[in-house]
């Protein structure tokens, strides 16, 4: 166990940890826009950067990669690092200046309006979330597409890509979150955990009462057999299967549950 | 006697028909070959002086020819081979007008102190056998005998710092690495060379492979690494053909391969191509690259010793450091460390270009002067202009003023004022240079080679190069310098990896020691210089003008017409370029504030 001291706090953590971690744990509020508790950090937004003092040298790090070594001094609201914030702040409402999440985050913070030009963006930041969750959970996955490939040889339903379903294309100021070629994805689900930890609502969905439409493909909805109820896009439901090594059954978990259930009491006689 | 014949070949000679010039050696070899047992004729990497190339060495007399042409191979051989005369059209002149017969006399060459280039210009690059003659190799016995730990307390003596420009302490960094128990490791060699204007290491790579390859070699004994990649730009068609030829010849000869000279050490060297990305200089994008991924850079909070290519311990060097390593291990720690500065020992490679008389690769110890490099070795600024500035360690390094000349070129003091050692290159600029543009540039050049991946370096670089590019249109407003040097100093403190928080290098020098000329872009709406179009127009001064009429040859625009006979009147279509003024030998035509009032 490492003591390091927080703002004048003093709090207790394991080598290793992430500072953020550290800090939230001991209700000290870092902003941050980049940073999901269960997506690897990546470091792209610099909203959460901090002062770090070790052995008497001060450095700016973010608190959300820097693992705590030994004993350092923190401070999270320094004239510096605030003056840091609101500029980075003032960066990001100028690329995403139809945002409201960065706008109402500029207006607590106090960054200044920069007299440049706005890029001619929507509300992405190009924080990478969209992307790191398609990587870890949908079908972007690297254990998917090993899983993939392997179903290939067994005549798998879906095509195998050799990349995630959406990715950062191109660098520098020209980046931005695309699909491959701008063309509605082969492998995407439909299962819409981009747009949910998007921060600033960049991704859309459109739902009807049949279906889903995200990154120019459209999805059937699947209802559960029994009693009708939304499980997801078909392609999600089928997904899942395959990932657990079944065939899709198109239950809700209740009425699955009451299916085994059943079956379990039949040799009882109580049907 | 027999003699051989150096001639460059490197990439300046080659371009300026270095090849053509040995193909004539041989063919002239040949021809008086019944009457002498004349000499060999040896293709060589860059022997440094490019601008007066194609460069031809005639050893062991050490007579040294520049700006050879083919049709000069019969009288090399017949006059300087045969009957020992030197050819004065080809020798070099120096400043009094004296001939220089032997390369040391070169004051470009004098000053020099050659380490890392010790072979490069000298053997021929494409034959182990030249290298092993030349010493190559022993080091590696040598290290081979050696503990893990007394090659690196070598090293560590040596006081050798990393020559990619961050300047970490080589032997601490292989410590690190080697007291990891963790297995694989590996080494890397960054051969990734993007700097414009920079061709250190390429040169050497191309002129020198071997020495890279021993070097490296060294290292991963020490750290105990069975495994090495050499990640080499591939725009440097030259230098990845040559190192890979190197990879093979070694493991052909037993240094390379199941076991290095017989020990029961292994060894694998690759060479893993770069894909056109600046920022796969970077260690950790290098790394990335290498992987197969995008190459992003990503936060160093745990160093690559620790977790670097595949999360295994990893020492990266460039490759000057690299071909430092088998001096230190031959000559000692002690020996090396006496060279130099106190913290910044050894010499450096750098490329000197731009606006100097005498461009090239120089190597020179650490801590000369940068009056002593761009004027006694360089040979001050060619058509006797005026120096203005210099710009050290590539495009996001800073630029240095013409007070500040006499300060030594070290990694520390160059950091001090604003700039960086960088990798060694040295852009040179005369007065015709205007700094906001050259900021804009350099701005404009890390705009397209910025990963985009953190905000401060990616919006940042935008929005510097609009805030530019509208001073240099005479869109200037006043509190655009203060917004420059906000932006830059959050890029600073807060970019994820050095490209973005040396990015602002170029712009925040150039604000500290030329903001006049700043001032007069934005409140004068004119460009002092006399470079950017929009606020420049150029007129012809009758009473210094000698009608020569050159002028009117290099204008792209025909904008410059000879009125009756008389003297030459500038146009309507003239677009600003120039041209005029830089090749106007008696100052006649003159910058004047012109287009946005």
């Amino acid at each position: 166990m490492i003591q390091i001291t927080i703002d004048g706090v003093s709090c207790t953590c394991k080598k290793g940890e992430k500072l953020l971690a550290v800090a939230r744990r001991n209700n000290i509020f870092i902003p941050t826009l980049c940073h999901h508790d269960g997506l690897p950090g990546m470091g792209s937004c610099r909203l959460c950067v901090v002062e770090v003092t070790e052995s008497g040298r001060t450095k700016v790090v973010v608190s959300c990669l820097y693992p705590v070594r030994g004993e350092i001094e923190v401070v999270t609201n320094s004239e510096r690092i605030l003056a840091h914030r609101k500029m980075i702040l003032a960066l990001l409402r100028k690329r995403a200046p139809k945002s409201d999440v960065i706008a109402h985050m500029c207006e607590a913070f106090g960054a200044p309006d920069l007299p440049v030009a706005s890029f001619d963006g929507g509300k992405c930041i190009l924080c990478g979330l969209c992307v790191r969750a398609c990587d870890l959970i949908g079908a972007g996955s690297v254990a998917t597409r090993t899983l993939l490939k392997k179903l290939a040889g067994q005549g798998c339903a879906y095509p195998v890509a050799g990349a995630g379903v959406i990715a950062m294309v191109s660098r520098g100021t020209t980046k931005t979150v695309s699909t491959p070629y701008d063309e509605p994805s082969e492998i995407c689900i439909g299962c819409g955990g981009c747009a949910n930890v998007c921060p600033t609502g960049e991704i859309t969905v459109t739902e009807t009462e049949t279906g889903r439409t995200i990154w120019g493909k459209e999805f059937k909805f699947a209802f559960c057999k029994e009693c009708g109820e939304l499980l997801g896009t078909d392609k999600e439901v089928r997904y899942a299967a395959q990932r657990s090594g079944r065939d899709p059954d198109f239950l809700c978990p209740a009425c699955r549950q009451k299916r085994s259930a059943d079956a379990m009491a039949e040799p009882f006689g109580r049907r | 006697m027999t003699r051989t014949i150096l001639v460059c070949c490197g990439t300046g000679c080659r371009a300026n028909g270095g090849m053509d010039v040995s193909l004539a050696l041989t063919a002239a070899v040949d021809a008086a070959a019944a009457d002498a047992n004349v000499c060999c004729v040896t293709e060589t990497g860059c022997s440094g002086l490019c601008e007066l190339g194609p460069l031809v060495r005639i050893m062991p007399d050490d007579i040294m020819y520049y700006r050879v042409r083919p049709s000069d191979a019969h009288d090399i051989i017949q006059k300087t081979v045969l009957e020992s005369e030197p050819i004065e059209r080809l020798l070099f002149k120096d400043s009094s007008g004296n001939h220089v017969l032997h390369q040391a006399d070169n004051p470009f060459y004098g000053h020099q102190k050659k380490i890392a280039l010790r072979n490069v210009g000298i053997i021929d690059s494409r034959s182990i056998d030249e290298y092993i003659a030349h010493g190559g190799y022993s080091a590696l016995a040598r290290a081979l005998e050696m503990t893990s730990d007394e090659i690196i307390r070598e090293v560590e003596e040596s006081g050798i710092r990393g020559r990619g420009g961050a300047g970490f302490p080589t032997g601490r960094k292989w410590r690190s690495a080697a007291v990891l128990e963790s297995s694989p490791k590996y080494v890397i060699c960054n051969g990734d060379e993007g700097d414009p204007g920079a061709f250190m290491d390429g040169s050497i790579m191309d002129g020198d492979p071997h020495s890279v390859l021993e070097g490296m070699m060294i290292g991963a004994l020490a750290i105990g690494a069975e495994e090495g990649f050499l990640y080499i730009r591939d725009e440097y068609i030259q230098a990845v053909k040559s190192m890979k030829k190197a990879i093979r010849a070694a493991e052909k000869r037993g240094l390379l391969g199941e076991s290095i000279l017989g020990t029961n050490r292994k060894l694998y060297f690759s060479v893993v191509r770069g894909g056109g990305a600046f920022v796969c200089g970077e260690s950790t994008a290098l790394m990335s690259s290498i992987e197969g991924n995008v190459g992003e850079p990503r936060a160093k909070y745990i160093h690559s010793v620790e977790k670097g290519l595949w999360g295994c311990p990893t020492v990266i060097n460039n490759v000057e450091t690299w071909a430092n390593i088998p001096v230190i291990i031959n000559g000692g720690g002690k020996k090396f460390a006496e060279i130099g500065t106190k913290d910044s020992t050894g010499t450096k490679v750098f490329a000197l270009v731009g606006k100097v008389k005498y461009t090239g690769l120089v190597e020179v110890p650490m801590g000369i002067t940068l009056r002593k490099l761009i004027f006694e070795i360089g040979g001050g600024i060619p058509n006797n202009r005026k120096f203005k500035a210099v710009q050290t360690g590539g495009p996001s390094g800073g630029c240095i003023p013409a007070s500040l000349l006499d300060i030594p070129v070290d990694f520390d003091t160059l950091k001090e004022y604003g700039t960086m050692m960088g990798s060694g290159g040295m852009i040179v600029m005369d007065d015709h240079s205007c700094m906001v543009e050259f900021a804009r540039y350099y701005v404009n050049f890390l705009c397209g080679e910025s990963c985009g991946k953190c905000t401060p370096c990616r919006e940042g670089l935008r929005h510097m190069r609009s805030i530019l590019t509208n001073i240099c249109n005479g869109y200037g407003r006043e509190g655009d310098i203060e917004l420059l040097e906000m932006i830059g100093s959050t890029m600073i403190d807060c970019s994820l990896c050095a490209l973005g928080s040396s990015a602002p290098n170029p712009v925040l020098t150039t604000i500290r020691y030329f903001r006049e000329e700043y001032e007069a872009h934005i409140r004068e709406h004119r460009c002092p210089a006399g470079v950017c179009k929009a606020l420049t127009a150029f007129s012809v001064n009758h009473a210094v003008c000698k009608g020569c009429m050159a002028c009117t040859a290099v204008c792209p625009t025909r904008a410059i017409v000879q009125l009756n006979g008389g003297f030459p009147i500038i146009t309507k279509s003239c677009n600003g370029c120039g041209s005029c003024r830089d090749v106007c030998r008696f100052n006649a035509i003159e910058a004047v504030k012109g287009g946005r009032v």
